[in-house]
């Protein structure tokens, strides 16, 4: 039982090791298939915000991750 | 047809991933091995490794049931999710923000902790050690199985993403059993700052595909994609760094 539990921990963590840029991902994956299947934006447009979009959110994850806790 | 643009990120994304892991879970393995012996390392090996291929066999055909869109949209946002959570941590280790892995601590740490139940029977002990050996192929193999389905899945690369894998696994046993001691010298956030990067690479290609947004220069987006996402890696590195020595 404890190592269904520690395998199910370990799949989850491969994908949510950090709350908040997981939420991010999935809200900008999110945001660009409503732009790009409902309101008729240019694939590629959204294509390149996606592209953009992850990369401003590894930069700010890996910043807010050099920052000590508690300081904001 | 496939060519070397479509089949060589794939192969290669597979066996810098699994080389990666498997690293980890020799030194385990090892640590097993050296203190209660091969047999029960290599059973809990084995038994991790069937699981693992019965894993595989039950999850290929259920894919080949899922509308190849919906596929693409699934894999390429768990694989950014993964590779961008990858990528993080590897700036994060190469800024000097949080400690490197160390196989040699690990190894000491995993041999400690089974020669803790020594009073046990020896029995006992046996089946500890090879239940450890077990527990931690499978918990790194799923991430290798997760790997090859993810990269291989999309454009029917399953087999040659399988090969690259295997690979990595023969050559980490060979080397392995030759030196006998953990492969503490591997640039392991070197590889694991790679295979970040052709991770986030894939996911943002499968998940642009799986929207229904056609990449200019196909598969050969991949690798532009690889080189923005390197370049913002180690930028980010960077910056972490200075950040972390203003608010040392």
């Amino acid at each position: 039982m404890a190592m269904l539990k520690e395998l199910a921990g370990e799949l989850i963590g491969m994908f949510v090791g950090e709350v908040r840029l997981t939420v991010s991902v999935l809200a900008t994956v999110a945001a660009v298939g409503l732009l790009v299947r409902v309101s008729g934006l240019d694939p590629l447009l959204g294509g390149v915000a996606l592209l953009l979009s992850c990369l401003a959110l590894l930069v700010d994850s890996v910043l807010r991750g050099a920052r000590p806790r508690g300081s904001k | 047809m496939m060519t070397w643009s479509v089949v060589g990120p794939a192969v290669s994304t597979a066996f810098l991933a699994s080389l990666v892991e498997v690293v980890e879970a020799f030194t385990i393995v090892l640590a097993v091995a050296t203190l209660r012996g091969w047999r029960p390392a290599a059973i809990g090996t084995a038994g991790a490794l069937a699981l693992l291929a019965a894993l595989v066999l039950l999850l290929g055909p259920l894919l080949g049931q899922i509308p190849i869109a919906w596929l693409q949209l699934a894999i390429g946002v768990l694989l950014l999710l993964f590779g961008l959570g990858w990528l993080r941590k590897a700036s994060l280790r190469a800024a000097g923000v949080i400690p490197l892995h160390d196989e040699e601590a690990i190894f000491a740490a995993e041999t400690a902790r089974l020669d803790a139940g020594r009073p046990l029977r020896r029995r006992s002990l046996q089946w500890a050690a090879g239940i450890t050996a077990l527990k931690a192929v499978i918990l790194e193999g799923l991430e290798v199985v997760f790997i090859v389905i993810a990269v291989g899945a999309g454009r029917g690369l399953l087999l040659p993403a399988s090969l690259g894998a295997l690979a990595a696994c023969t050559l980490v046993l060979a080397i392995g059993v030759l030196l006998h001691r953990p492969l503490s010298r591997v640039p392991e956030n070197s590889l694991k700052f790679g295979v970040g990067v052709m991770l986030s690479a894939f996911g943002v290609f499968w998940t642009g595909e799986g929207l229904g947004i056609a990449w200019p220069g196909q598969d050969l987006a991949l690798l532009w994609f690889a080189a923005l996402f390197l370049a913002t890696g180690l930028a980010g590195a960077s910056l972490a760094r200075k950040r972390s020595i203003e608010f040392a």
